[in-house]
């Protein structure tokens, strides 16, 4: 019933192709957006109390997938810092100079400086490297597989290195 | 013309047989040759719809993925700028480049996490704050500080 349904619909459909020609730039729109789909799918969920199914605890990770949460954890970790230091910059009522003479006065050993300071730049060495990947994806580069684990693999060494130079300035 | 079909891309045998790349996985497939023509004027007609004739009728949207792409490209630069070039200016620039960046980047991960009207707007209510005490510290900090980029100098000399 159903083949009968969708041979005599197809058909249908290639007569009307037939007819209006260049007939999709005139097809009506549907009435509602793609937000608003969106919503009521999920409304809808939250209002029957679905569970979720499982996801990320399932699927098995791979380095892409590793590297791009990354990307998003390093960027908000970043954003975080940045943010915290303006709101310390308006609360504290210190100057920057006095904070850090606090912190010489602590006498961390160098092992910890280097450490901290390797902390600081991976962060940002990764989320600019990975960045520049991204946007090579953008601009329509690199997709096929083995590229994007080639590009990963690239992206973390520099990483590393940059960091590593970072640290050593 | 045959095409060269990995058997396990079109089984669905989960995701471990795709890492496998020898060349005993890919056979090729004998397949009718397409009518090339058709098939491209379908797809012509398919994504011939420019923007104006779309539902919402505005390009915003694409717009906002554009100057996302182009201000990360400036900060890019920034980098190495900052370090060369270092002072009042770069300061500002780098305050609002950077706050710009992350405020658009964190509205992505909203986008991509929070559900529901109303979750959505807090979020972005919380977030705009976010960005504007950012902001309004990093600008604080250039003006009645030593600036962002003696700062990262000071930081780094210990």
């Amino acid at each position: 019933m159903a083949l009968v349904l969708r041979t005599a619909t197809r058909q249908g459909l290639c007569s009307a192709r037939m007819q209006f020609g260049v007939g999709y730039r005139h097809a009506v729109p549907m009435g509602t957006t793609a937000k608003d789909e969106m919503n009521k799918f999920w409304s809808k969920n939250a209002q029957l109390n679905r569970p979720l199914s499982p996801h990320v605890t399932i699927y098995r990770w791979s380095v892409p997938m590793i590297m791009s949460i990354t990307h998003r954890g390093t960027g908000i970790v970043l954003s975080g810092g940045v943010s915290a230091f303006a709101l310390a910059a308006l609360l504290l009522p210190g100057s920057f100079p006095h904070y850090l003479d606090l912190v010489h006065t602590l006498e961390f050993g160098p092992a910890l400086i280097t450490a901290s300071k390797f902390a600081l730049s991976f962060p940002l060495t990764y989320h600019a490297y990975n960045g520049i990947r991204h946007l090579m994806w953008d601009a329509g580069k690199g997709f096929k597989i083995p590229q994007i684990y080639r590009s990963g693999y690239i992206v973390l060494a520099l990483s590393i290195l940059t960091s590593l130079g970072l640290t050593a300035l | 013309m045959a095409y060269l079909v990995r058997v396990s891309s079109v089984c669905h045998r989960g995701v471990r047989p795709l890492l496998f790349r020898s060349a005993s996985l890919i056979r090729p497939l004998a397949a009718p040759k397409k009518d090339e023509g058709h098939s491209s004027l379908l797809t012509a007609r398919i994504h011939a719809t420019p923007s104006h004739y779309a539902v919402s009728g505005s390009s915003s949207a694409s717009h906002h993925w554009k100057g996302e792409r182009a201000l990360s490209v400036i900060l890019l630069s920034m980098g190495p700028l900052a370090y060369f070039y270092p002072g009042t200016v770069m300061d500002y620039s780098l305050a609002a480049v950077l706050t710009l960046h992350a405020h658009w980047g964190l509205g992505q991960v909203i986008t991509d996490y929070a559900k529901g009207d109303s979750k959505i707007k807090m979020a972005r209510a919380g977030l705009f704050l976010l960005s504007t005490v950012t902001f309004a510290g990093l600008c604080y900090f250039n003006y009645h500080d030593v600036g962002i980029c003696k700062a990262v100098a000071l930081l780094w000399s210990k």
